[in-house]
């Protein structure tokens, strides 16, 4: 089988994972939020920044995935 | 402990909170057996994990040696249609070709499909087993247990990480943080929506696989609790021919749910390790 390395097709596949991706995302965020403050010792700013960042991301990429794939 | 014994004593909670319960050393509270630091070992979940796994290895060897090309046995016929099937989905999804990739594949399907199955395995059986040897806490399905399944989704994302780096070299790794997804003009905004981005693949692995399995196990829980709760006396004839219908129903449906949760990890390992060997994305 001949693979074409430019144009992958994850598109169908990677469908499994939209429901997830889109909850996993905002939780990644708070994660990565609640590490930079414990660091900065700057608690709820950056948890709350990233946060929401990691639910706009996961709308995005959820948005992009039912579209056209990644 | 039988949902009597414990509904009698203790109530629905504590049988519950039993059954959830790991055997736990090392680093563990002693009121609550949870683990109490990183150095905590599940002992349960290391058995049934490592024991599964050695069957693995077991019945591979065995089977290997016995294999026929003339007169394929059963068994040998069942296990070169999983392999087809495992090796079908990585050529239609796998971009270019890397020797690690399905057996890797095979090994989590099959893997995570046995230490699902241990769910099936009635609830009470193994702890009133392990309970005869003095082993008061068994926790029997390690999927069940966020260690196990954040375990393998960390090691995915080991060798996402290492993938990326390997065929994009370091620098064009990182160059996917700077401009992915809003362009050149919020190049920090960027970095922590695709830092965020990487993040959450191994977060949705092990979580949706723990969740699953931690709810269906709940379920086979609850069904095992009317039997033991609401079955005295002349109610039994009720409560004990429903615990059973229940119990069969979730059992098969649950059949499809540790086949698709097996199926899901396997695909989405294939595909982000797919996406770490293109060069755009």
């Amino acid at each position: 089988m001949a693979f074409d390395m430019s144009k992958p097709d994850f598109s169908g596949l990677a469908l499994i994972g939209v429901g997830t991706m889109l909850t996993s995302m905002t939780v990644a965020g708070f994660l990565l939020g609640y590490g930079v403050d414990k660091w900065l010792d700057s608690r709820p700013v950056f948890m709350l920044l990233f946060g929401a960042l990691g639910a706009v991301g996961g709308f995005l990429k959820v948005y992009k995935l039912l579209s056209r794939g990644i | 402990m039988s949902a009597n014994e414990n509904s009698s004593g203790g109530g629905t909670v504590e049988y519950i909170q039993h059954h959830l319960t790991n055997l736990c050393a090392g680093d563990c509270d002693p009121v609550t057996h949870k683990a109490a630091s990183f150095w905590a070992w599940h002992l349960d979940t290391l058995f049934f994990s490592i024991v599964l796994g050695a069957l693995i290895v077991a019945v591979s060897w065995r089977l290997g040696k016995n294999l026929s090309a003339d007169t394929p046995s059963g068994f040998q016929n069942f296990v070169e249609s999983i392999i087809e099937f495992v090796s079908t989905q990585v050529k239609d999804t796998f971009p270019g070709h890397n020797p690690l990739i399905a057996p890797l594949a095979l090994t989590i399907f099959v893997w995570v499909w046995l230490m699902n199955f241990m769910d099936l395995i009635p609830v009470d059986l193994l702890p009133v087993i392990a309970g005869l040897f003095g082993i008061q806490y068994l926790k029997v399905v390690p999927t069940t247990d966020l260690s196990t399944t954040f375990a393998m989704s960390l090691t995915v994302f080991i060798l996402i990480v290492y993938y990326n780096v390997k065929i994009k070299g370091v620098g064009g790794y990182l160059k996917m943080f700077l401009f992915h997804p809003f362009g050149k003009f919020l190049v920090p905004v960027n970095i922590v929506m695709s830092i965020i981005e990487e993040l959450a693949k191994p977060l949705s692995l092990g979580l949706r696989l723990f969740g699953n399995l931690f709810a269906g196990e709940l379920v086979f829980l609850l069904i095992a609790l009317i039997g033991g709760t609401l079955a005295t006396g002349l109610a039994a004839l009720f409560w004990l021919p429903l615990q059973v219908v229940l119990d069969l129903g979730w059992l098969i449906f649950h059949l499809l749910i540790i086949t698709l949760q097996a199926f899901i990890f396997m695909v989405l390992t294939i595909v982000y390790l797919g996406m770490a060997h293109v060069e755009d994305h």
